[in-house]
């Protein structure tokens, strides 16, 4: 979980932080998880996920820091998948910036703004070519 | 329903692309609606392996007990204000019922994570766990490879001032035992020794209490707080 979110908001303090939170949500709402819908596992990364994207977006807690740590997250993450994993294998089928766009948003929390501002591109195109890749992704993993 | 929440929505929530309102609109429908709940799960676990290529980190110092006093004050807040329309008295034991139900809180939350960590980490090479004179299991050790060692203390030991835990192994077992470090925090950590060979099983572990700073020989010369052979897990 400490990974999840330092890699995300960066600081570790700030990911002790989202850790924490989340563990006391998670504590609180323990009566709404239902196994039948989900498990376990989703259920807690999506609590600490959902944290660390409103300190990220709401908070101004987030560090932005030049463009060498993303790149090299995001690289790292992609790199660590199994190669056997279909994940790995459509997100390799995708064009090059499309798949560090997907990459960033989940790894690193990245809006549409912020992708867009990486890649100097105008926020419309940057939305559509997004979610043209999600389809394809879609289409390959099914 | 697919047409009230398209796929490509499933996705953005998924990724954290959506908007706020689109998020809690799609998670909201997902209590009520199981074809939704079912659809955004399979979306996460689309994207799940991405999780597990995060770096495992260890628990920093302190984040058990910070854990615990957020949700010691959470409960007793409770009880204040039930206080308002209760007596003093049924106000102050609900208020010891509160921290006590804080603190079994924090218990079930840290079994919760002692667990997920360990699922988390990388598999062992070996697992020993350490028994003190009387058979009681004080500890777990995990050895990875690199001879990275958890060590989860199960019992927190009773220690005289001015001794430190500290954490032996015998790579050879004709040899002399070589120290894999101090438990300083008197918690349970992991350790990290360079140069020593991967361990293997029946490879003896063992914790003696020493004086502060470690051994002065380098070798155990205090009190064994627990010892055990390593075996090699069956995963």
């Amino acid at each position: 979980m400490l990974g999840i979110a330092r890699r995300m908001l960066r600081r570790p303090d700030l990911a002790e932080d989202a850790v924490q939170d989340a563990l006391v949500l998670i504590w609180r709402r323990s009566h709404q998880f239902d196994d039948m819908r989900g498990s376990a596992r989703g259920w807690i990364f999506t609590i600490l996920r959902n944290r660390c994207l409103t300190m990220l977006r709401h908070e101004d807690r987030g560090e932005d820091g030049g463009t060498d740590p993303d790149d090299h997250a995001v690289d790292a993450a992609f790199d660590d998948l199994p190669r056997t994993l279909d994940l790995r294998r459509c997100l390799e089928g995708l064009e090059p910036d499309t798949r560090r766009a997907i990459l960033s948003s989940y790894v690193l929390g990245h809006s549409h703004g912020e992708i867009a501002g990486r890649m100097n591109a105008p926020l419309g195109s940057v939305k559509s070519w997004l979610r043209r890749g999600l389809v394809k992704l879609r289409e390959c993993l099914s | 329903m697919t047409g009230q929440v398209p796929d490509i929505l499933i996705d953005e929530v998924v990724l954290g692309l959506a908007s706020d309102a689109d998020t809690a609109r799609v998670e909201e429908l997902a209590l009520r609606d199981a074809d939704v709940a079912r659809r955004l799960e399979q979306a996460r676990l689309r994207f799940m392996a991405l999780d597990d290529t995060a770096p495992v980190l260890p628990i920093p110092l302190g984040f058990w007990d910070r854990l615990r006093d957020r949700l010691e004050d959470a409960t007793p807040a409770q009880a204040a204000r039930a206080a308002r329309v209760v007596d003093l008295a049924r106000a102050r034991l609900r208020r010891w019922q509160g921290a006590a139900f804080g603190g079994m809180a924090a218990a079930a939350l840290m079994a919760a994570m002692l667990g997920w960590t360990l699922l988390q980490s990388p598999e062992p090479a070996v697992v020993a766990v350490l028994l003190d004179a009387d058979g009681e299991a004080v500890a777990l050790i995990e050895g990875q490879p690199d001879n990275t060692t958890r060590v989860t203390l199960l019992e927190r030991p009773d220690l005289p001032a001015g001794r430190v835990m500290q954490v032996w192994t015998k790579p050879d077992a004709d040899g002399l035992p070589v120290s894999l470090g101090l438990l300083v925090s008197g918690r349970s950590d992991t350790l990290t020794v360079p140069g020593l060979p991967a361990p293997g099983a029946s490879q003896l572990y063992e914790i003696t209490a020493e004086p502060d700073g470690g051994s002065p020989t380098n070798l155990p010369t205090g009190p064994i707080l627990g010892k055990g052979l390593a075996k090699e897990p069956v995963i």
